[in-house]
C-alpha cells in the first residue's frame, strides 16, 4: 500500500509551498489528520517564515471541500463544540500572521473551513475551471462559519454580501468570486504562475471595512434589522429558534462581530458555533446531510455509473406538470423530447418549463432548447430512454410501452413515472420487459430531489442500477423502493391527508390545521397539500391504495370529499376546493366547504358547533380548537405506522432510508432528522399512549425506532 | 450532360409555418427558426447526425449577432462540431443557392450528404443608424479631455437620430435606385398587366392556399412551431386568407407608385418568417442506406437580367434549364414561380408565351412557352402565404416534389424565383432518375 498523504510543505528559494494531497479520500478535508499536519508544518514555517507561502491543492477539482463533518456531529458540550471551532481560528490566525505574502490558489470545491483557510491568507486565486466553487455552506448542517468565516468573508466581500451568502450557505463560481471580491485575481491554470508573481509584488494586504457605511452603528443596526425581517418572513410559519436556530445565530453572530475588534470576534464566533454544534438541528441536519450521500452512493448507483453516464437523449412522454418537469430535469445535461398529443398541453408543458428555465440566468435558456417538442413519436428510435407521464390507466401505459419498443432500441430503458400502478403489470406484453422500471418523481420534479425507483417482476438488475445512477447524475436521491401498491411516499402520506380530513370533520378549520403542521415544519398543510395535489387524484389514489391494501381504512376518502370532487372543487387548479385559488396563489379559506362537511349527517358533533356558532362565534374558537400537539399526532401517528407496515412489508430494507425519503420526497422537516428520529426522540410509553388513544394497534415492529435513539 | 455526374437525391425536408412580419414567430429570431427546423429534419429523417458532411444555408438579412449563421443553426441544432458550415447569399434565391451548392458539392463527390435550406426572420431586419450619427460616434471614442469630449458629444447630439429602416433599403436595389415594387411596376406597365388580373391572381393564390390548408396538405410539410413566451402553438401559415375577396383587395392603395400605380399590398408577397430545410444526398448512397428519396434534383441555372425589370429573371432562368436539358414548357408537370409580385408572375407568364420575347432576349423563333394555370403554383404562393427572401427558394423546392410524389404521379417539376439585383434562379426536379 502507498503511503497515505494529507499535506506537504516544499520550499523552493524564498517560497514554500503547502499541498494538500488526500491520498485517502475523493477530496481534501480538514479533519484531525491534516490539523495536526498542517499546525506541525505551521511551526515549522514561523520557525524561518518564507518570502512567500502558497497554499494549493494536489487534487483535480478539489482545493479543500470543508471541516471534518463527523468531528461537528460529535460534538457533546459547548465547550467542545467552541474549542473545535478555536482550534481552526488559531490555525487560520498563524497564516494570517506569518511575515510572508501568502497565497490560496483554489481550484474545485472550497468551501466551508476551506474557504475559511483560504480567505486567513493574503490573496486568493480563483482558477476558471467548472468545478471551481467557494462558499461557507455552514449553514445547511445548523451552524454558522466558525474558523474566523464571519470575520474574513465580510473583509474580503463587504458586509452585504458576506451576510447573504452566510445565511443562504450558496456557492459562487470563480468568476463571481472574482467580482464580489473573494478572490483577489481570476485566472488560467496555465497563467496560475504569472498570477502569483503579481500578487507577490502587492505585498501583504490591508484590511479595510467594506462598504464605508457599515462603519457607522445605526447603519448596522438598520442593515441587520432588515436582514432579521427578510429572515423571518422567510420562515414566517415556524418559530425560528427552535426550528432553525443557526439562522438567528448566523445573524446574531454577524451583527455583534461588526462592532467588535477581531480577538473579540473570534471569541464570540467560537462560542456561538458551541451553543449550535449542541442543538438538536445541527444533528438532525447533518444526519440527514449523510443520508443524502448515502443515498447517492449507494452501491446500485457505483454499479450503474459507467452504464448511466452513456444515456444522452430522453423522450418523455405526456407535458403535462409532472412530465414537463421531468422534461426539464432530463435537459440538464441531454436532449429531450417531450411527447403529447395535444399542441395545447405541450404548450403548457413549455411554458412551465420555461419558469425553471428564467431561474437560471446563466444556463437555463440553453437547457429549455435541449427540449424538443412534438406532437407524435419522432425521435423515439434514437432514444435512450423513455419516460412516460401519461395518463394513470394501466391499458393506456401497456399500450405506450408496446408502441415506444416498437420504435425504440434494444437497450433504450422504459420508465414509468406511474405513482400508483403496477410495474411488473405493465411488463406482460413487452418483448424485453427487463429495461422497465418505474421512476417515480415528486411534483414539482425539478425542486423535490427524492425519486422511488421500483422494480417490476422482471426487471434487470442492470436497468435498477442505471436508472438510480441516472437519477444521481440528474441531481435526484434516488430510493429503491418494491412494487407495492402506493409505493413508499404516496402511500405514507395518505394516511397523513385522511387524518387532516378527518380533523375537519371534527370541526377544525383547514387553516387551523395547516397552521399547526407549517409550524411544525412541513412545506405545505395536509389541506392545502390536497388542493395542490388535485382532489380527483387523491380520491383517485385513496380508492386505488384503499382498494389494493386491503383491510387497511386509512386509505378511504370521505364521502363528503367525493362530493367535493364530482362537484368539479378539484383543488388548485379548478380555483378552489379547501382554498380559493387564483393563478396558483392561495386567497384563503373556501366558504362552501362548510355545506359539505355539514351534509355529512353522521358528524353529530359539528352540528352542535354550527349551532353554537350561531351564539357566540368567539366561544366556538376557544372550545373547539384542538391543541398543537394533538394535532400533529392525529395527522403524524398514522404515517408513523404506515411506514412501520412498509418496513414490515419491505417495501424498503433501510429505515434511514424512510427517513430520507419522506425528508427529500415530502419536505419533512430536515431539522426534526426524519419521520422516525422525530417519534424515536418523543417518549416511549407515551408514544404507545397516543397511538392507542388514537384507535390504532400497536405496531409489531415499534423496535425499529429504538435504533434512532 | 447527366451521365457521368452523381443523381443528386432530396431525402426529406420540412419548414415552418410562414409568420407575418411581428406575427406569430416574431420572437423567434433567425437562429431560432432554423435551428428548431434544422432539429426537426434530422430527428424526422432516417439519417443520424453523423451521417452529415457539410451544412449550407441561405439566409439574406444576416443577423450580426450570428455571423455565419449556418454554423450558429447547426451547432445548436445538434449537428457534430466537425461538419462544417457556411451561409449563402443570393437574395430571394439565397434558399435555392444553399439546395444547388449542395448539390454541386455532392455532384463533385466533395460530400455524399449536405443539410441545406433558408432561413429568415424579416421581422428582426435591424433598425440602422446613419452613416453620420456612426462618424461622430467614432469622434466622440476617440475623444479623450474633456473639452473635446464635450464638442464630440454635440456633435452626436446634431447627427441624425432617426434610424434607417434596413428591411425597406435591403429591398431597394442600389444599383438602378428603385424599389422591388416599382420593378414590378415597370412590368406591369409594360405588359399591360391590369390591376384587375393582379388582384384575381392574389385571390386564387389565397384560396388555393386556404384549401390545400383545409385539406391537409400541408400537415406534413409544415412543422408545429411553439413560439413566444407563451410556446402557442403554430402550424398554419399565418398570411393565408380564407376569406379574400376581389372587394377587399380592390380597396387597397397602389403601394410604391401613387396615385396611378397597380401593386398594392395585396397582390405582393408578404413580408414573413420562416426556415425551410432539405437534406441532399446522391442516389448511391441513399441506396446503399436504404433511405426514403423525395425527388431528385436534376438540373438548375441562374440568369442575370436587367436590375430595373427584375422580375423577369424567372423567364431567363427558366429558358436556361429548360434548353440545357433539351425540354419544352409541356414536359413539365409541375411548376413554382415565385409570387413575388402578381404582376411580376404575370408577366413572366405572358413574356413565356410570346415569340416576340423570344426572339428579343435569346434570338430564338419559338416561344418557351406558358404553362397551364392548372400546374403553376397549385397550392399557393408567396402572395397568400409569404415570402421569407432566403428561405422561399428552398420551400418551392420542397413543395414541389412532394406535389410530383403525392399528385402528379411523377413527372419533372420546376421551381423558379426572381431575385433583386435582376436575376432568374431555376431548379429542375423529378420524382425519378433522369431518363
Amino acid at each position: 500500500m502507498a503511503v497515505k498523504s494529507v499535506l506537504q510543505l516544499k520550499r523552493k528559494k524564498d517560497r514554500a509551498i503547502l499541498s494538500f494531497s488526500r491520498s485517502d479520500k475523493p477530496v481534501n478535508v480538514l479533519d484531525e489528520e491534516c490539523m495536526l499536519a498542517l499546525e506541525g508544518y505551521l511551526d515549522e514555517l514561523e520557525a524561518s517564515p518564507p518570502d512567500v507561502l502558497v497554499l494549493q491543492s494536489e487534487l483535480a477539482g478539489s482545493f479543500i471541500a470543508g471541516a471534518d463533518i463527523h468531528a461537528i456531529a460529535a460534538v457533546e458540550g459547548a465547550e467542545k463544540g467552541a474549542q473545535l471551532a478555536q482550534r481552526g481560528q488559531a490555525v487560520c490566525l498563524r497564516i494570517e500572521r506569518l511575515s510572508s505574502v501568502s497565497i490560496a490558489v483554489v481550484q474545485g470545491v472550497c468551501l466551508g473551513g476551506g474557504l475559511e483557510l483560504a480567505m486567513a491568507c493574503d490573496y486568493i486565486i480563483a482558477v476558471a475551471a467548472d468545478k471551481t466553487r467557494m462558499g461557507l455552506p455552514e449553514i445547511k448542517i445548523g451552524i454558522h462559519p466558525g474558523f474566523g468565516g464571519c470575520v474574513r468573508l465580510p473583509q474580503k466581500v463587504g458586509w452585504v454580501v458576506a451576510t447573504q451568502m452566510i445565511l443562504s450557505g450558496s456557492t459562487v463560481d470563480a468568476k463571481r468570486a472574482k467580482r464580489i471580491g473573494l478572490a483577489d485575481m481570476l485566472c488560467h491554470e496555465e497563467q496560475l504562475e504569472q498570477a502569483i508573481e503579481q500578487l507577490i509584488t502587492k505585498g501583504k494586504k490591508v484590511i479595510s471595512i467594506k462598504p464605508k457605511w457599515f462603519a457607522l452603528w445605526p447603519a448596522r443596526q438598520i442593515f441587520f434589522m432588515l436582514a432579521e425581517r427578510k429572515l423571518r418572513a422567510r420562515f414566517k410559519d415556524l418559530d425560528m429558534e427552535q426550528t432553525y436556530p443557526a439562522l438567528m445565530g448566523a445573524l446574531n453572530a454577524l451583527r455583534t462581530i461588526s462592532g467588535l475588534s477581531s480577538d473579540a470576534a473570534y471569541a464570540w464566533e467560537a462560542e456561538s458555533i458551541g451553543r449550535l454544534a449542541v442543538t438538536p438541528t445541527c444533528k438532525h441536519l447533518i444526519r440527514v446531510f449523510f443520508l443524502g450521500e448515502a443515498l447517492k452512493h449507494q452501491d446500485a448507483v457505483k454499479k450503474g455509473k459507467a452504464s448511466a453516464a452513456k444515456l444522452q437523449h430522453t423522450s418523455v412522454y405526456g407535458a403535462g406538470v409532472m412530465g414537463s418537469g421531468i422534461a426539464w430535469v432530463a435537459a440538464k445535461d441531454g436532449t429531450v423530447d417531450l411527447h403529447d398529443v395535444s399542441a395545447g398541453a405541450l404548450s403548457h408543458g413549455l411554458q412551465s418549463a420555461s419558469k425553471f428555465a428564467k431561474r437560471d440566468r446563466q444556463r437555463g435558456g440553453k437547457r429549455l432548447q435541449r427540449i424538443r417538442p412534438s406532437l407524435d413519436s419522432s425521435g423515439l428510435s434514437s432514444s435512450d430512454v423513455v419516460i412516460e407521464a401519461i395518463v394513470e390507466e394501466i391499458e393506456v401505459k401497456k399500450s405506450l410501452w408496446v408502441d415506444a419498443e416498437a420504435q425504440v432500441s434494444r437497450q433504450a430503458l422504459l420508465l414509468s413515472n406511474t405513482s400508483s400502478l403496477s410495474l411488473s403489470e405493465q411488463q406482460s406484453d413487452l418483448k424485453y420487459p427487463g429495461r422497465l422500471a418505474g421512476l417515480h418523481f415528486f411534483n414539482p420534479a425539478p425542486k423535490m430531489p427524492l425519486v422511488e425507483i421500483i422494480a417490476g417482476k422482471k426487471t434487470t438488475k442492470k436497468t435498477l442500477q442505471t436508472v438510480a445512477a441516472l437519477a444521481v447524475r440528474w441531481g435526484k436521491f434516488p430510493v429503491i423502493v418494491a412494487d407495492r401498491p402506493g409505493f413508499l411516499v404516496n402511500r405514507c402520506l395518505m394516511p397523513f391527508m385522511t387524518a387532516a380530513l378527518g380533523l375537519l370533520e371534527k370541526g377544525q378549520s383547514a387553516q387551523h390545521i395547516d397552521g399547526i403542521l407549517k409550524n411544525f415544519g412541513m412545506p405545505m398543510g395536509a389541506i392545502e397539500l390536497a388542493d395542490r395535489v388535485g382532489l380527483d387524484i387523491c380520491l383517485h389514489v385513496g380508492e386505488h391504495l384503499s382498494g389494493a391494501l386491503t383491510g387497511n381504512e386509512q386509505f378511504a376518502m370521505p364521502n363528503w370529499f367525493a362530493k367535493m370532487v364530482s362537484d368539479g372543487l378539484l383543488g388548485e387548479k379548478s380555483g378552489s376546493g379547501f382554498y380559493i385559488y387564483n393563478k396558483g396563489k392561495c386567497q384563503g379559506a373556501n366558504e362552501a366547504l362548510d355545506a359539505y362537511l355539514s351534509s355529512d349527517a353522521s358528524s353529530v358533533g359539528h352540528g352542535n358547533a354550527v349551532q353554537e356558532k350561531e351564539f357566540d362565534a368567539n366561544m366556538k374558537e376557544d372550545a373547539f380548537v384542538m391543541g398543537g400537539q394533538e394535532v400533529i399526532d392525529v395527522c403524524l401517528i398514522p404515517m408513523l405506522l404506515e411506514s412501520l407496515r412498509c418496513l414490515e412489508e419491505g417495501v424498503l430494507d433501510s429505515a434511514e432510508y424512510l427517513d430520507a425519503a419522506l425528508v427529500y420526497g415530502i419536505g419533512f422537516p430536515p431539522f426534526r432528522g426524519g419521520l422516525l428520529c422525530y417519534f424515536a426522540s418523543r417518549e416511549r410509553s407515551e408514544l404507545r399512549q397516543s397511538i392507542a388513544d388514537l384507535g390504532f394497534d400497536l405496531p409489531v415492529n415499534l423496535e425499529v425506532l429504538d435504533a434512532f435513539a | 450532360m447527366k451521365e457521368n455526374k452523381r443523381e443528386i437525391v432530396v431525402v426529406a425536408g420540412i419548414r415552418t409555418p410562414l409568420g407575418k412580419m411581428g406575427g406569430a414567430l416574431a420572437d423567434l429570431s433567425a437562429v431560432d427558426l432554423g435551428m428548431a427546423t434544422m432539429r426537426e429534419l434530422l430527428v424526422r429523417s432516417r439519417l443520424t447526425r453523423d451521417d452529415v458532411d457539410a451544412v449550407i444555408v441561405g439566409n439574406v438579412i444576416q443577423p450580426v449577432e450570428a455571423t455565419n449563421i449556418a454554423r450558429v443553426i447547426a451547432l445548436q441544432a445538434g449537428v457534430p462540431r466537425a461538419v462544417p458550415a457556411h451561409t449563402v447569399h443570393r437574395n430571394c434565391a439565397s434558399g435555392m443557392q444553399a439546395i444547388t451548392d449542395a448539390a454541386e458539392k455532392i455532384q463533385l463527390g466533395r460530400a455524399d450528404v449536405v443539410l441545406a435550406g433558408g432561413v429568415e426572420s424579416m421581422t428582426h431586419a435591424p433598425l440602422l443608424f446613419h452613416d453620420q450619427f456612426r462618424k461622430k460616434m467614432a469622434i466622440l471614442q476617440r475623444a479623450r479631455d474633456i473639452p473635446s469630449r464635450l464638442k464630440a458629444a454635440w456633435g452626436v447630439a446634431q447627427a441624425p437620430w432617426k434610424p434607417r429602416i434596413s428591411l425597406m433599403e435591403g429591398l431597394t436595389d442600389p444599383v438602378v435606385n428603385m424599389g422591388m415594387g416599382q420593378t414590378a411596376e415597370v412590368l406591369a406597365r409594360e405588359f399591360a398587366i391590369s390591376r384587375k388580373e393582379q388582384d384575381e391572381w392574389s385571390l386564387q393564390s389565397h384560396q388555393r392556399a386556404a384549401e390545400s390548408w383545409d385539406s391537409g396538405w400541408y400537415d406534413e410539410e409544415v412543422m408545429h412551431v411553439f413560439a413566444g413566451s407563451s410556446f402557442a402553438p403554430v402550424h398554419m401559415d399565418e398570411g393565408v386568407r380564407a376569406e379574400q375577396s376581389m372587394k377587399a383587395l380592390k380597396r387597397l392603395r397602389p403601394a410604391f407608385e401613387k396615385p396611378l400605380g397597380t401593386v398594392t399590398a395585396g397582390n405582393s408577397s408578404q413580408i414573413t418568417d420562416g426556415a425551410a430545410m432539405l437534406l441532399i444526398s446522391h442516389r448511391e448512397k441513399a441506396e446503399a442506406e436504404g433511405w426514403p428519396m423525395l425527388g431528385y434534383i436534376h438540373d438548375w441555372a441562374y440568369s442575370g437580367c436587367d436590375p430595373e425589370r427584375m422580375g423577369m429573371g424567372p423567364v431567363h432562368a427558366c429558358h436556361h434549364v429548360l434548353s440545357t436539358s433539351g425540354l419544352q414548357m409541356k414536359d413539365i408537370a409541375r411548376l413554382e414561380i415565385n409570387e413575388a409580385f402578381a404582376a411580376q408572375v404575370l408577366s413572366n407568364l405572358k413574356a413565356m408565351g410570346s415569340k416576340q420575347f423570344a426572339k428579343k432576349a435569346w434570338g430564338e423563333d419559338e416561344a418557351i412557352g406558358a404553362p397551364d394555370s392548372d400546374k403553376l403554383n397549385v397550392h399557393g404562393g408567396a402572395i397568400a402565404m409569404g415570402h421569407p427572401v432566403g428561405m422561399t427558394g428552398a420551400r418551392l423546392i420542397l413543395t414541389l416534389l412532394r406535389q410530383l410524389k403525392r399528385e402528379t404521379g411523377g413527372g419533372l417539376g420546376l421551381a423558379s424565383l426572381c431575385i433583386g439585383g435582376g436575376q432568374g434562379g431555376a431548379t429542375l426536379v423529378g420524382s425519378e432518375p433522369w431518363q
